[in-house]
């Protein structure tokens, strides 16, 4: 008998040991790739996707918590109903009204960017929001005082406990979660991908422009996800104030000079003003450019040959980028400012 | 039976505790020790280089990775997630505990001035590589190597001041170095000599005192950082 509960007990102890081990709080999100789509760049892997630090990362996008005089937070210049960018202003302004020197970039789709920023001076998702937090015309301030703040708030203690098992609020948690809520931001539901999934098909005029796309825009804005990991040199001329001379700065080589991302397209109807500097303020603007480039050696090679649109073609070309508009993205409850 | 059982879980839970508790006469360390013209560094107190420009620290913090520990029976002791940071201000950060103490004779140390490239690219980091301490660029993501801050009335600056902040990962201007110590003494504790004039002795502060982005003057000074380290 003695044998016996010395058994229960033992049993009993291994139980509860490993249950400490296996008992988790935090219900597991998954990022569905969809059908036919390229892998994503990001490492899931060294930051697993949770319900509860996807809400995390969302409260700290939307508080103003994170700048210097708790005045701008991130959806100040990413708006959700815009595709996550600042419309209306070429350049985006942060704390005090000041003007920073581009227009803020689109936040879709992000797990398949490996370089972020429009020169690609940033390495990682994760290590992104270092760059408005402590630029002094965006939030200008400092890590360690958003920590602190942190720290003092009740309900941060809460969310990061519900994140992360205990109440310890690090620079690494916190850029964890912001990474899970922007790497969610996904734009997957566009007139253009139904009618890829053949659940929907495009209008006669729609379907020539994305003939004309495929012919003239797709070799740097690649189908599925309208944007690329690289620089290039559009034909925009320097702004005489602004000066801006784009990936040199971050690369050091010569043949960087003027070269940008190339963004996304997808929403594109909604994420105006256009370009680097946000020079174009409608879509007929920037098709009228690449359209007049002609010929010219200072272009990367894919606008080497001049495009040649009609007024029709060009009418065409904007019906099928407005196809990229995404509205189940644009206006997805998940997304929005975290009502309590 | 209980009580036996007790027993061997408490003891069990104890073996635990005790094999992380290790004390600190059998543990090999490398003590770095900051210097300038082998004097004890100290912030704010003048010292003239040997290119006879004055200068004064304010500020000086160091990323140690990667170390090393080679023995002269052929054997090579790597350490783990090796990435330290030196900061003048936190004095411990100097005296890093490398393994136990054993027989074998140690013939060579190496580690390296910085962070490496597969780290810089790893997203966002805790403890020394936080980037709360101060040693990361947003706008050009990656880890600062090496900063030394500090004034002289040599430099035509704001304030007389001067900044080397020298990073950068991505080829050609990859500021990472690696050092290698030849060590034929025996001792349980390594010291090893950071002597900041042999930095200085490369440069004139009218010419050179800012230089806070990767490229071809960070390369340059990367190589000159190399020659701070000695064996003591």
């Amino acid at each position: 008998m003695r044998k016996h509960w010395s058994y229960i007990l033992l049993l009993g102890l291994i139980i509860l040991i490993s249950l400490s081990f296996s008992y988790q709080l935090t219900k597991p999100l998954y990022f569905e790739v969809p059908k036919n789509w390229p892998k994503p760049k990001y490492d899931f892997k060294k930051n697993p996707l949770t319900e509860e630090g996807f809400q995390l990362g969302r409260n700290l996008f939307y508080d103003p918590i994170i700048s210097r005089d708790s005045t701008i937070s991130c959806a100040s210049c990413h708006l959700q109903q815009t595709g996550f960018t600042h419309v209306d202003h070429q350049l985006s302004h942060g704390i005090d009204g000041k003007i920073g020197t581009r227009n803020s970039l689109a936040l879709i789709n992000l797990a398949w960017n490996k370089v972020f920023m429009w020169d690609g001076g940033v390495n990682n998702l994760e290590v992104q929001p270092l760059n408005p937090i402590t630029n002094p015309v965006e939030m200008d301030e400092k890590l360690e005082h958003v920590i602190d703040k942190l720290q003092r708030s009740e309900k941060y203690k809460t969310l990061f406990i519900k994140a992360f098992g205990d109440n310890k609020i690090t620079s690494q948690r916190l850029l964890k979660a912001l990474a899970q809520f922007t790497v969610m931001l996904k734009s997957t539901d566009s007139k253009y991908d139904k009618v890829m999934r053949k659940e929907a098909s495009f209008a006669k005029n729609e379907q020539h422009g994305y003939d004309l796309f495929k012919k003239n825009c797709a070799s740097c804005h690649k189908e599925p996800l309208f944007n690329e990991d690289k620089f290039e040199k559009n034909g925009l001329l320097i702004d005489g104030t602004l000066k801006d001379s784009g990936r040199i700065k971050i690369s050091g080589k010569q043949e960087d000079y003027l070269r940008f991302r190339i963004p996304t397209l997808r929403n594109i109807q909604f994420t105006f003003p256009y370009m680097h500097d946000g020079r174009f303020k409608t879509l007929k603007e920037v098709i009228k450019h690449y359209n007049s480039l002609g010929h010219n050696k200072n272009l990367s090679k894919e606008l080497a040959n001049p495009m040649n649109l009609s007024d029709n073609d060009r009418v065409d070309l904007l019906a099928f980028l407005l196809t990229l508009t995404d509205k189940d993205f644009l206006f997805n409850e998940r997304f929005s400012f975290p009502k309590e | 039976m209980i009580k036996k059982t007790v027993y061997s879980i408490f003891i069990l839970v104890l073996c635990c505790f005790l094999g992380n508790a290790q004390s600190k006469i059998d543990t090999l360390s490398i003590n770095f020790k900051l210097k300038f013209n082998k004097e004890p560094l100290e912030y704010h107190k003048q010292y003239i280089t040997s290119n006879r420009d004055t200068l004064a620290f304010e500020n000086f913090k160091c990323y140690i990775s990667s170390i090393e520990i080679f023995y002269t029976d052929n054997s090579i002791f790597k350490q783990k997630d090796s990435y330290h940071l030196l900061d003048f201000e936190n004095p411990s950060s100097f005296l890093i505990p490398i393994t136990h103490v054993n027989d074998k004779l140690i013939s060579k140390v190496t580690f390296n001035i910085g962070i490496d490239s597969l780290t810089n690219t790893s997203g966002a980091l805790n403890g020394d590589l936080d980037p709360i301490n101060g040693m990361y660029w947003a706008w050009q993501s990656g880890y600062i190597n090496l900063k030394i801050e500090g004034e002289s009335p040599s430099c035509k600056t704001r304030k007389n001041e001067f900044y080397f902040h020298i990073g950068g990962y991505l080829p050609p201007f990859t500021s990472i170095r690696k050092i290698e110590l030849i060590y034929d003494k025996e001792a349980n504790q390594i010291n090893i000599g950071m002597d900041l004039n042999k930095f200085f002795t490369n440069i004139k502060l009218a010419e050179t005192n800012s230089i806070m982005i990767p490229g071809e003057l960070a390369m340059k000074l990367a190589d000159y950082s190399t020659k701070l380290f000695y064996i003591e």
